[in-house]
């Protein structure tokens, strides 16, 4: 029951609150980039509550309960990721072998739901939004495996997020060596890819298929997507700060350390999705399967070597 | 010593196997009685595949490596008639190509027979105890691999599986490419490399290759099909890979691990060709080209897919993922050894499950949802009930999906309670090692938190207005889909775009020019021969006179001396 607990609590509602300021961060920096005024705090909150309120189309002729039920199974996925990782983030003796795997995996589900529904729309531009989500994904996963193996390495071979965090606790954050560097910069452009933000927004691409998988949602169901990105927004980053640095600690001034750590991501994220143009998906496959892995590779090399 | 303990061992490994041999033998019969419905020469079919059941429970049992070769050469010859009852054109290369490939690794397996007999002079498995120190050993341990790695399908004596899935009846496949060849095969080589040989580092290293090139390049190949069959049977033979790399590892958890994706791949397998064959029944094609929608049409098949999809792409909580994952950890465990390999058949193995899962999802798309190929002509209105009434009646037959459910069920049972099912009843019995454990990943606690959270996600929906959905058609900046037919995206074209990567490129191109087809390229260097052969018999009779005096003055010269 407890874990039923932890998964609505700290899974769910926190995580939720904090990926809705952390979009509203991401809209008001954007905003001052643009020269705008930008949305009051609680902007985000208000568009899904709006979003609920609006009636759900459902496209003619689509299968209908995989369509609903899509949204729902990737929000369902987003918040066991972030359960786990609060649970490791909070009792790291909890955590348990290979959850590391499991949360690898478990990410994905989120963009697999946003394939599904595409495809579920019927719809042609939605499912070549979707096709091309399916290719980001094979891209972007080799390089984000291979970066993620850097801190396996680095803290002995152990594939328990909570070895991972008291290893850092004891000997520093792996960010600090020049393996984790490296590591952390392939994983941060992989985790752009990941939330399909630009330069690697080309499942959505507004401007030239009209959202992509989402095309077709309106309502409720675009109201959950909407609410799964934007816990998205949270969990992804969350990921990185526990492996690479060093995890968000509740205490004392370590807490204003781990929110400077995760705003320092929301930052970062933000300011290279208002510098580049977005890249078409060959581009974007070739990018990740080439310089990214290469550079992969070259931070496990230096991490077996023990830089 | 009495015969039966002479000739058959009942051991846990081997009883593990009968069971699903048998499960399976009744599943396709029933689904058979569907599938194969009003074809001709049914008596035939019926009789071999009970054949075939009793020859691989006999081969399961045996304990007489001579037994186990007459049993295992009697598949392969079953196999061939079975691909026989095809009714494409490419039915009878297809069945000679599989009988040639599988008889020539039997031949193989004959030499290894005769290795191990020199090597131990004796043939009972239970007896045999041959250390892999000597080339000799060595050699009749390849044979007896080929052997298995040619029933199962891994690299590089896979190619007959894709053929044999595109062309033989769907049943057929489901039963013995899909599930029999891979227990017995994946049985066999866990019986050699674990009771019959004792493996050492540079051995479990091959087949570690062998795994982790079998899972890439196979669902690498899988990417790029245009036919369901064909492109479930690529699958077929990818995920042997990891049921290799699970048993090369060499480790328990490894090995464990190994011996339960093989039974999960049955499982999942066998329901994805099912699915995949009543899906062919009711559309008359494989061809990816002219599928489309389907999931509407036949909801039972498309969960029945899509659960066997999820469950071979590694998606958690299923089975598929259970395995898998204890296959990671096996090989994480090689990192003790000192090497640092493991790394890449880490990746070659989580790699190889995105490139599943990609290659599920266009088949998903192509097949189950997208626009369906040829629209009725009807205009912009949404479907009134009657046509969707008529719609509804096109699922399958109950003789066909009762058996698709059933998989479909076991695939989620198995990864919810795969330690308290499969795992203690099945697999930790036939393992003499023990297991040790280091980590439990709590499948129930996941599914339930997933279920807590599916039930959060319709809170939410109830909190909105779902009670008041609305049909629209689909917004295509205006235009209407059903008018432009060029605008219907099938699917086949998803990954075009990573075949004209340029390495990429070259190597497909390769590829379908089967050039890593061995079978191709044992059937070059037999006819390489034979030409020389036919240059010298042209027919015309002053050439062989010309002959006949050539040799009449060799013998002359070489008698009279």
């Amino acid at each position: 029951m407890i874990y039923i607990f932890y998964f609505l609590f700290f899974g769910f509602l926190l995580t939720a609150i904090i990926g809705l300021l952390a979009s509203w961060i991401d809209r008001k920096v954007t905003a001052k980039v643009q020269y705008r005024v930008g949305p009051p705090l609680l902007q985000p909150l208000i568009d899904i509550v709006k979003l609920l309120g609006k009636e759900t189309l459902i496209p003619a002729g689509s299968s209908k309960i995989t369509f609903l039920m899509a949204p729902v199974i990737g929000l369902a996925s987003v918040i066991l990721v972030s359960t786990l990782l609060w649970i490791n983030n909070i009792y790291p003796a909890k955590s348990f072998l290979g959850d590391l795997i499991v949360v690898l995996y478990l990410l994905v589900i989120p963009s697999i739901s946003i394939i599904i529904g595409g495809f579920a729309s019927r719809n042609p531009l939605a499912s070549l939004g979707a096709s091309r989500e399916m290719k980001l994904i094979l891209s972007y996963e080799l390089p984000f495996i291979l970066a993620i193996l850097v801190t396996v390495i680095k803290s002995g071979f152990t594939f328990r997020l909570g070895e991972i965090l008291t290893f850092q606790a004891q000997n520093g954050a792996f960010v600090r060596s020049w393996s984790g560097t490296l590591a952390l910069i392939v994983a941060i452009i992989c985790m752009q890819a990941k939330l399909a933000l630009v330069p690697f927004d080309i499942p959505e691409a507004e401007t030239e298929i009209v959202g992509g998988p989402l095309i077709e949602y309106s309502g409720s169901g675009l109201a959950i997507y909407r609410l799964m990105k934007n816990m998205l927004m949270f969990t992804v980053p969350f990921f990185l700060i526990i492996v690479f640095i060093g995890g968000l600690r509740l205490d004392g001034i370590h807490l204003l350390y781990g929110v400077l750590k995760y705003i320092g991501l929301v930052a970062l994220m933000t300011v290279i999705r208002n510098t580049n143009p977005r890249v078409r998906i060959d581009q974007a496959v070739k990018f990740f399967w080439g310089p990214m892995t290469i550079i992969a590779i070259i931070a496990i090399i230096l991490a077996l070597l023990g830089r | 010593m009495n015969l039966t303990a002479q000739f058959f061992k009942f051991d846990n490994l081997s009883i593990f196997v009968g069971i699903f041999i048998g499960i399976f033998f009744l599943l396709i019969t029933i689904y058979s009685f569907g599938f194969m419905w009003q074809r001709k020469k049914l008596i035939y079919y019926y009789s071999y595949l009970i054949l075939t059941f009793i020859s691989s429970l006999g081969a399961v049992f045996s304990n007489n490596l001579i037994l186990f070769m007459v049993f295992w050469g009697f598949l392969g010859f079953l196999l061939y008639l079975l691909i026989e009852f095809a009714q494409t054109e490419n039915a009878s290369y297809t069945a000679k190509k599989a009988f040639i490939i599988i008889g020539g690794t039997d031949a193989l397996m004959l030499l290894g027979l005769a290795l191990v007999w020199r090597l131990t002079g004796s043939l009972q498995m239970d007896e045999i105890s041959i250390s892999l120190n000597t080339k000799v050993a060595v050699l009749a341990y390849m044979c007896l691999a080929a052997g298995a790695f040619a029933k199962a399908g891994a690299m590089p004596f896979h190619t007959w599986v894709p053929d044999t899935a595109e062309d033989a009846p769907t049943p057929v496949t489901a039963f013995l490419p899909a599930s029999l060849d891979k227990l017995l095969g994946i049985y066999f080589l866990a019986r050699i490399t674990l009771d019959m040989f004792k493996m050492n580092p540079a051995i479990n290293t091959v087949l570690m290759i062998v795994g982790s090139v079998t899972i890439v390049a196979a669902v690498m190949m899988a990417l790029i099909q245009h036919d369901l069959k064909r492109l479930l049977g690529y699958h077929a033979v990818s995920q042997v890979g990891y049921m290799v790399l699970g048993i090369g590892t060499g480790n328990p958890i490894g090995i464990a691990g190994g011996l339960f994706h093989m039974l999960n791949h049955a499982i999942y397998k066998s329901c994805l060709f099912l699915s995949g064959g009543a899906v062919e029944k009711e559309a008359g094609t494989t061809d990816l080209e002219k599928l489309g929608g389907f999931g509407k049409i036949m909801p039972i098949t498309f969960i029945t897919f899509l659960i066997a999809s999820l469950s071979i792409s590694g998606i958690p909580p299923f089975n598929g993922f259970a395995s898998k994952w204890m296959i990671y950890q096996g090989i994480i465990k090689t990192a003790d050894n000192g090497n640092n390999l493991w790394i890449i058949w880490l990746i070659a193995a989580m790699f190889g499950s995105a490139l599943t899962l990609a290659s599920f999802m266009k088949l998903i798309h192509a097949v189950f949802l997208g626009q369906p190929a040829n629209e009725q002509p009807r205009s912009n209105e949404v479907l009134t009930k009657a046509e969707s009434m008529i719609n509804k009646r096109r699922e399958t037959s109950p003789t066909m999906w009762i058996p698709q459910v059933f998989l479909a069920v076991l695939c989620i049972i198995f990864g919810v309670f795969a330690y308290r099912i499969p795992l203690k009843m099945f697999i930790f019995p036939s393992l003499v090692e023990k297991i040790e454990f280091f980590g439990i990943w709590n499948a129930s606690l996941a599914t339930i938190l997933i279920i807590v959270g599916v039930v959060v996600g319709i809170i939410v929906y109830l909190l909105g207005t779902i009670r008041k959905t609305r049909e629209t058609e689909a917004f295509i900046g205006g235009e209407i889909l059903e008018k432009q037919s060029n605008m219907r995206v099938s699917g086949t074209e998803f990954y075009n775009t990573i075949k004209d990567i340029t390495p990429l490129g070259t190597i497909y191109g390769l590829a379908e020019r089967k050039v890593f087809d061995i079978y191709h390229l044992g059937s070059i260097i037999t006819f390489g021969f034979n030409k020389v052969l036919r240059y010298i018999h042209n027919g015309v009779l002053p050439t062989y006179l010309a002959w006949c005096f050539l040799g009449m003055i060799i013998l002359f010269y070489i008698l009279l001396r």
